[in-house]
């Protein structure tokens, strides 16, 4: 189990490795922009399905990272790489303050909570706030970053970053379930009240996995903005957290082979069937339903080893 | 001070719409305890049904009130069934599924009903006759009221007084409020909470399809997706009044409409979208059961 779990690992990044030498320019550019949703939904499943908070407000996060970043490159003239530390710490600090007042709330309260953050969050981008926003239409010619001399402008080497980003995020990932903090939380989404019995601080590792989340999604916001050299409110609206939220879902929370699978379903898919353009909402709108009453652990659930099937039924 | 009367006559009409909308909200979440994302799109679609029954009636011969009434309860037969048949194939398999699953298969059919509207009805913005009812304004000391807007505050009045005394008069509606309680416990008194289920759907979508007409009428621009913002700002309403509780989706809507109507006519409609939402959080924050919520005793 645990070899196969290696082999279709390798298989799928050596894969991811030669892609952009077999694609076309669209079709690399659709691969980086599936390995930055990819790093994103791997980020709102920290919150969402490690954590067990219905965050459905995850694009704020990332928009916060990409207008971060397109800011301080085009008003600026800060290099890419520079805006980085940037894109992830404002994220956290954004996301700490949206999430401290309420983090205590149940379920959906939370979530109906974070579509009004993330509604309010796009009226503050479209309205232009503070004159550096860039108003309904957003910012343009965002530069290409460079580092030590070389510049990342074609979209392969795009896409070079955006792998190495989706690798150091597996990479965090995968220590964040194996330690302490990665524990807690599950036991948090379990029963947060037999949790803080057992002396762990809820409250804490609440805000934590909103941290985590946000700087991850932070940083594949300002690859974003690299990606498009350009950034506007509605690539950060409510309908995109919306995305986010179903790719977790449907592939399968805390899973990370389910949600690798969501975004190419969520997000490749429509991209493939874009001939169809108008009717494909309509049949993904009934995918969707008909994956949740097949699959309502998602399409690739995540096995907790050998528990006995009453304790997997709770979930 | 004339400002402030206009504001208070629009707000109520827009409340009363996003009451009507938010009972179907609130109705099912009481009971399920679903957020129903694919409401909003219900209403919606019911404009454009209402819309589509009223312009071949017309075609055929002159326009009468008799014409309205069918729109209304012919709209608000199909949207009923449409609810029904969703509840059916999208909401009754996931009851003992992770809440979630059914969370997001409720915004699968959402964009379900939305892209067949489009499909349907193509995606421009439709617009609605000016003289479907007759079209009268009252000067009451310089407030302006329009025919339109006391016929939508005096049915809806009706329609949530009547829903009301059916909810605590009647036997079904006593079975409705123990399903809200506890389900389980309902089922052992004998009560056939999936046939509860359905009758909360009917009477969900039936009343948001009147809510939708009444958009269709008041606004008379309807467009394939407005079931999001409708559907976004009467769930507001059903927090603001606490959810999951009858007339507090009724008191929330008519909040929510003043407020609206309130930051228009004294702020800037720019911002009304960002200062309904931060009247929600506000109010999550400080009082997470709504303002007729009662405070429940629950696992934390």
């Amino acid at each position: 189990m645990k070899n196969r779990a290696l082999i279709l690992y390798t298989l799928f990044i050596i894969f991811l490795c030669v892609f952009p030498f077999m694609a076309d320019s669209k079709w690399s550019a659709v691969g980086t922009t599936f390995l930055i949703y990819a790093v994103v939904a791997l980020s709102q499943d920290i919150v969402l399905g490690r954590a067990g908070m219905f965050d459905m407000g995850h694009a704020i996060f990332f928009g916060v990272g990409a207008y971060s970043t397109a800011i301080l490159n085009t008003a600026y003239g800060i290099p890419i790489f520079w805006t980085i530390p940037v894109a992830i710490i404002l994220p956290i600090i954004v996301g700490l303050a949206i999430a401290t007042p309420i983090v205590h709330l149940r379920g959906d309260y939370l979530l109906v909570t974070m579509i009004g953050f993330n509604i309010v969050f796009e009226q503050v981008l479209a309205n232009n706030v503070f004159g550096l926003t860039g108003g309904p239409n957003g910012i343009f010619g965002i530069s290409f970053p460079s580092l030590f001399g070389w510049r990342f402008d074609s979209q392969n080497e795009i896409y070079l970053l955006a792998f190495v980003l989706f690798l150091l995020t597996l990479l965090v990932i995968r220590n964040l379930e194996t330690s302490r903090a990665g524990r807690a939380l599950h036991y948090i989404k379990a029963d947060s009240l037999a949790a803080e019995c057992v002396g762990i601080n809820d409250r804490f590792y609440r805000l934590y996995a909103f941290g985590i989340g946000a700087g991850i999604a932070g940083v594949a916001g300002s690859l974003f903005a690299v990606q498009y050299s350009a950034v506007s409110p509605e690539a950060f609206n409510f309908l995109q957290s919306v995305l986010f939220f179903s790719i977790v879902i449907v592939g399968g929370p805390s899973s990370i082979p389910g949600i690798l699978l969501g975004t190419f379903v969520m997000f490749v898919l429509p991209e493939i069937f874009r001939e169809l353009a108008t009717a494909r909402y309509f049949v993904f709108g009934i995918a969707m339903i008909l994956a949740m009453v097949l699959r309502p652990r998602g399409i690739w659930p995540y096995n907790f080893g050998k528990m006995p099937k009453f304790v997997k039924e709770e979930h | 001070m004339d400002v402030f009367f206009q504001q208070l006559v629009n707000g109520l009409t827009i409340g009363s719409m996003y009451a009507l909308i938010a009972l179907g909200y609130t109705m099912v979440y009481g009971v399920l305890k679903l957020i129903n994302f694919a409401h909003g799109d219900l209403v919606a679609l019911a404009a454009y049904v209402g819309l589509t029954i009223y312009t071949q009636m017309v075609g055929a011969s002159a326009p009468s009130i008799w014409f309205v009434l069918f729109m209304f309860i012919a709209s608000a037969l199909i949207i009923a069934i449409v609810g029904v048949l969703l509840e059916r194939a999208a909401y009754r398999p996931l009851r003992k599924a992770p809440r979630l699953s059914a969370v997001v298969s409720a915004l699968g059919a959402s964009m379900m009903i939305q892209n067949g509207i489009m499909l349907i009805w193509g995606a421009q913005i439709k617009i609605f006759p000016a003289d479907i009812i007759p079209n009268k304004t009252f000067n009451v000391s310089g407030v302006v009221v329009t025919s339109m807007q006391l016929i939508i505050l005096c049915l809806s009045l009706v329609l949530m007084a009547g829903l009301y005394f059916y909810i605590h008069k009647t036997k079904t509606g006593t079975a409705i409020r123990a399903s809200a309680i506890d389900q389980d416990a309902a089922r052992l008194m004998g009560i056939n909470v999936n046939r509860v289920i359905v009758t909360i759907f009917v009477l969900g979508s039936s009343l948001g399809a009147v809510g939708g007409l009444f958009i269709g009428m008041f606004y008379r621009g309807i467009y394939f997706n407005m079931g999001w913002i409708y559907g976004l700002n009467a769930f507001v309403a059903a927090i603001i009044g606490g959810i999951g509780n009858i007339p507090g989706a009724m008191v929330g809507g008519m909040l929510l409409g003043l407020f609206n109507a309130m930051i228009a006519g004294y702020v800037s409609s720019a911002w009304s979208d960002a200062f309904t939402y931060l009247l929600l959080i506000a109010i999550l924050v400080f009082r997470p059961t709504g303002i007729l919520g009662e405070r429940v005793a629950e696992k934390v």
